[in-house]
């Protein structure tokens, strides 16, 4: 800091500051002041917490929209348990907060989050506890305790998480809109695009897109992937066995073929946007999972809402189901009282209360029983019943790096070599924000 | 300068005491560990490792840290030049001898009162919806697409919203300088027969040369900050067009696990601040001196 | 000038009617979108007051910006007395002083994640933590002005007082504070500006702790608006009302404030 600044800043603001008599106006104002701070104390009131000697669980999940379920479900355990006081938290931009308050080493008791990179940077950094041995596993479907396995970045002993529920992604579709002009669901790439050919010549808008929100554009991507390359091709990747430039080409091919038949401008739409167009009979198809149909409900309650696997390959019997886990439950290993808040986890793992979730949320229970699957899902069925699902590619992306900016920036791009230069980067990018990653697996393996 | 010092002497430092203690723990005290953690790879959460000077060497390669500071600058750049005009006419205006002068000073500091994340969620919808609705109307093509949905044109959407809303404090400061120019340098340039922008340019210029400087250093250091108006308008997108430097510094230190590395760019950001302010007042304070 | 006017207002006008209106009321028409609504009807106030816990947020608000602004020009004040006259006589308060300015230059990105622990660790995630968090963050610039502001205070005041026998404390208590009123008022309303609509802040801050400031809710309750944008617009009106209104009432000052005492109204 050098003295000019300094002396600059003197004497001009000086110049300006030049007094003024208006004592008056300043006693009112300080008046008003003291006004309104004993108003604001008033406002947000003495605060006096439930300091009795109940134990104190906290839950943090990161679905603001299931809140209400879980203020219901909180409700509903406090009334039955005298010895522990239940608090669910559904904040928005709960990574955020969560990550903050992880900073803070302020931990909750629980988390309840999605089976993706998130967790497994939290399993890497040993936040969780380790839930091996507990009777309540066992209720979990070995499909989505695999998922978990393999989203460790390093393979680890025991398991870390309760998956609670999965959701699905692929086409969701107007059933009234088909069913009145004959469409039928299409099984391979090929029938989709006539499909989508001839909702436009009927006069519709085929698909519609809130790529504003940039995360909506991995739903597509997810769908196709799962289909196009193989599951374990980011693994492969950080082993430096294969390329994403290869793995992926299919996949950037065809969600690029899609956008002729998305509205005009899908990035000057967000997903609340999509939903309500959806929602209104806009568009016949909208490429998200099934987490969208609550909000779409939202706007036209009395919608027929279908979703039909993402045709993404050449035949039909190539078709996965895009599915992963969606909420599940985590206890922090600084929790002091993991006791406790195991009895929290088994009451959430009641089938009651797993009903009373989906009732609300939709989605696909991952504990065993007889849960219904959502009506909407009907043409997903027989692939959740058969195992035919493959969790989302995202689950292993960083999230610092951005794959669905990447994407969006490659559906806008018009350029010819669009597709090489969207792999290329892709590719250039993952080493660059995996290496501590790649480095640590490979030291591993030697 | 080892004299005693005087008893008001000590008064002030029993004063400013507990004042600097306040400042090192809130602000140089972060700081250092900010710079700290910038040799690191920590995530925020867990552990980490050292890793030397490779995040300031990643800096220098990374794409999209280069585009932030492009978008930055030349949002900065666009808006200072476009606020201080923009000002500087209305400041004029109102200064001179019209009807309605003070009632349309108060509306005019409207926008500068409200916060910049509402604003931006009130300016959204705009252009999402009303922009295009009225070019579909009077049929003009430029106008039919939302300007925030092409990556050309996203950044202009954002410039808009940040100059309407920093206007109004820029021309308060330029009406209290116009203000201290006595009239009587007015008519003494009239009588000289000199026109309306001799007179701006020879006479009023030079003697508020000073408040354009510290104009122009208020309003290019507010415009590197930009942070609310992307938050609320693009989150950064179409294509990563419109990410500021604070912006991506909050968006991938803290959500995403870059907290070392966006450490590096923080400290980074605050040299080229700093480097900014120095020639900015260095170049203003030659330019007084020749005038 | 009557362009500006309408710059100014058209942008209000629409939050207003689209406040007032029902989902079902909007139209993609230019007609349709600038017109009044059918019936001016409180509904989605009473809702969106609901949603983002409104009185609760605006206490929060009040509590902070108030807080940080009595706080301000106590600190401040006094540092700009201590700095002002202790400069001219030695050099370590000169030092001082440009330790304080020098801080105008930092970004608050760089603070912000070590600052989410520091405050943590001494269990100031809290508003009072905000509180102290704007008064560093704010002093910089006001020290400077209050300092400079000195210059203007005549040392004769303070030697004719010290003769009187009164100390030092007692004479800036008596003498300085009440003369550097017009400087108070600047820095009362840059304070209230600044803090009452900083986002960053308390987002990082106060996360977690169930406590918002206005624009905070505004941040969390954005996706429960998601489909209905008449409900979010009357939340956008009903956070800007209180500062809109605050303005109104103080415009004067606030406007003699920001530029004090060139302006005359």
């Amino acid at each position: 800091m050098d003295f000019r600044v300094h002396s600059f800043f003197e004497s001009h603001f000086v110049q300006f500051y030049q007094e003024e008599k208006k004592g008056d106006s300043v006693m009112k104002c300080s008046n008003m002041l003291a006004a309104v701070l004993s108003a604001a104390c008033l406002l947000t009131g003495c605060a006096s917490g439930p300091a009795d000697d109940k134990i104190q669980i906290e839950i943090v999940s990161y679905k603001p929209e299931a809140a209400k379920v879980f203020e219901e479900i909180q409700d509903l355990f406090n009334e039955t348990h005298d010895d522990i006081q239940l608090t669910i938290n559904s904040p928005n931009e709960a990574m955020t907060i969560l990550k903050t308050r992880f900073v803070r080493e302020d931990y909750p008791d629980i988390v309840a989050i999605g089976g993706d990179i998130n967790y497994s940077g939290f399993l890497d950094a040993g936040l969780f506890w380790n839930l091996e041995g507990q009777p309540v596993l066992d209720k979990v479907r070995d499909g989505y305790r695999q998922i978990d396995k393999q989203l460790e970045f390093v393979p680890l002993e025991g398991e870390y998480a309760i998956p609670y529920a999965a959701n699905a992604a692929g086409i969701l579709y107007n059933r009234k809109l088909f069913r009145e002009n004959g469409w039928q669901t299409p099984e391979t790439w090929v029938e989709f695009m006539d499909l989508c050919e001839t909702i436009q010549e009927d006069g519709f808008q085929p698909l519609y897109a809130g790529y504003k929100d940039t995360w909506t554009t991995l739903a597509p991507w997810n769908a196709l992937a799962v289909e196009l390359a193989d599951p374990d091709i980011c693994q492969q990747v950080n082993r430096q066995e294969a390329t994403f430039a290869e793995a992926y080409d299919l996949t950037a091919e065809r969600i690029r073929e899609m956008l002729p038949y998305i509205q005009p401008n899908p990035s000057a739409y967000g997903y609340s946007d999509a939903a309500t167009a959806f929602a209104n009979e806009e568009a016949a198809m909208w490429a998200i999972g099934s987490y969208a149909i609550p909000q779409i409900r939202s706007v036209n309650p009395e919608m027929e809402i279908g979703a039909f696997v993402m045709p993404g390959a050449d035949s039909a019997e190539e078709r996965w189901l895009n599915s992963g886990i969606d909420l599940q439950f985590c206890v922090m290993a600084d929790s002091p009282e993991k006791e406790a808040a195991m009895e929290v986890i088994d009451f959430l793992c009641q089938d009651e209360v797993m009903d009373l979730y989906l009732a609300d949320q939709g989605g696909i229970s991952c504990l065993k029983g007889d849960f219904a699957v959502p009506e909407e899902l009907g043409d997903m069925k027989e692939f959740i019943e058969s195992g035919k699902v493959r969790d989302f590619h995202d689950h292993y992306y960083p999230s610092e790096m951005a794959v669905d900016a990447l994407i969006q920036t490659y559906l806008l791009d018009t350029s010819a070599d669009a597709k090489e230069k969207f792999l290329k980067k892709f590719d250039t990018e993952w080493q660059r924000y995996n290496r501590d990653l790649i480095r640590r697996l490979q030291e591993e393996n030697q | 300068m080892k004299r005693k010092m005087t008893p008001r002497e000590r008064t002030y430092v029993k004063i400013l005491l507990p004042i600097l203690v306040l400042f090192f723990l809130f602000n140089t005290l972060p700081m250092i560990q900010g710079f700290i953690y910038s040799f690191t790879n920590y995530k925020g959460y867990g552990s980490y490792d050292w890793v030397g000077l490779r995040n300031y060497m990643d800096l220098f390669t990374d794409q999209r840290v280069w585009n932030s500071y492009f978008f930055t600058f030349k949002y900065a750049i666009c808006g200072t030049i476009l606020v201080n005009v923009i000002a500087l006419a209305l400041a004029i205006g109102l200064n001179a001898k019209i009807r309605f002068k003070s009632a349309l000073r108060g509306i005019y500091f409207i926008p500068n009162i409200l916060g910049g994340l509402i604003i931006g969620y009130i300016f959204s919808f705009l252009f999402t919806y009303i922009l295009p609705a009225v070019g579909e109307y009077f049929q003009i093509s430029w106008l039919q697409n939302s300007i925030l949905s092409s990556p050309d044109t996203a950044w202009i959407g954002v410039l808009i919203v940040g100059v309407w809303q920093a206007v109004a404090m820029t021309t308060i400061i330029y009406i209290s300088g116009l203000q201290t120019v006595p009239e009587d340098v007015y008519e003494a340039s009239r009588i000289d027969g000199a026109g309306k922008w001799t007179e701006f340019r020879k006479v009023t210029l030079p003697l508020i040369i000073p408040l354009v400087s510290t104009n122009l250093l208020l309003t290019t250091k507010n415009f590197m900050m930009v942070f609310d108006q992307i938050m609320s308008l693009t989150k950064g997108g179409p294509a990563q067009s419109t990410e500021s430097i604070s912006y991506l510094i909050y968006r991938n230190g803290l959500d995403g696990g870059q907290f070392g590395f966006q450490s590096a760019n923080a400290v980074f950001f605050f040299v080229v601040i700093v480097a900014l302010s120095v020639i900015q007042l260095r170049s203003m304070s030659s330019k007084e001196e020749q005038l | 000038m009557c362009l500006g006017t309408l710059t100014v207002f058209f942008p209000l006008y629409m939050a207003i009617i689209i406040a007032f209106k029902q989902p079902s009321e909007m139209t993609n028409s230019v007609e349709g979108a600038l017109s009044l609504p059918k019936t001016w009807s409180f509904s989605n106030f009473a809702e969106a007051m609901r949603v983002t816990d409104f009185w609760h947020s605006l206490g929060n608000s009040l509590l902070i910006t108030v807080g940080t602004i009595i706080l301000a020009i106590l600190v401040y004040s006094l540092a700009g007395y201590a700095l002002g006259r202790g400069m001219n006589a030695r050099k370590r308060f000169k030092t001082v002083y440009f330790y304080i300015v020098s801080g105008m230059f930092v970004p608050f990105a760089i603070l912000m994640m070590p600052l989410v622990k520091e405050t943590a660790q001494m269990h100031l995630g809290n508003q009072f933590g905000v509180i102290l968090l704007y008064l560093v963050f704010y002093m910089p610039m006001n020290v400077m002005l209050y300092a400079g502001y000195m210059k203007n205070i005549p040392v004769v005041l303070e030697e004719a007082a010290q003769v009187d026998g009164l100390t030092t404390w007692q004479t800036f208590w008596k003498i300085i504070f009440p003369m550097m009123k017009p400087m108070h008022a600047t820095v009362a309303v840059m304070t209230a500006l600044g803090t009452w609509n900083d986002v960053m802040t308390p987002l990082v801050i106060m996360s977690g702790t169930g406590q918002n400031t206005l624009p905070i809710a505004q941040l969390n309750f954005q996706t429960q608006f998601g489909t209905n944008y008449n409900l979010a617009f009357a939340s956008y009106v009903l956070s800007l009302i209180p500062i809109l209104v605050f303005y109104i009432i103080c415009q004067k000052q606030i406007l003699n404030g920001v530029a004090n005492g060139a302006v005359k109204g």
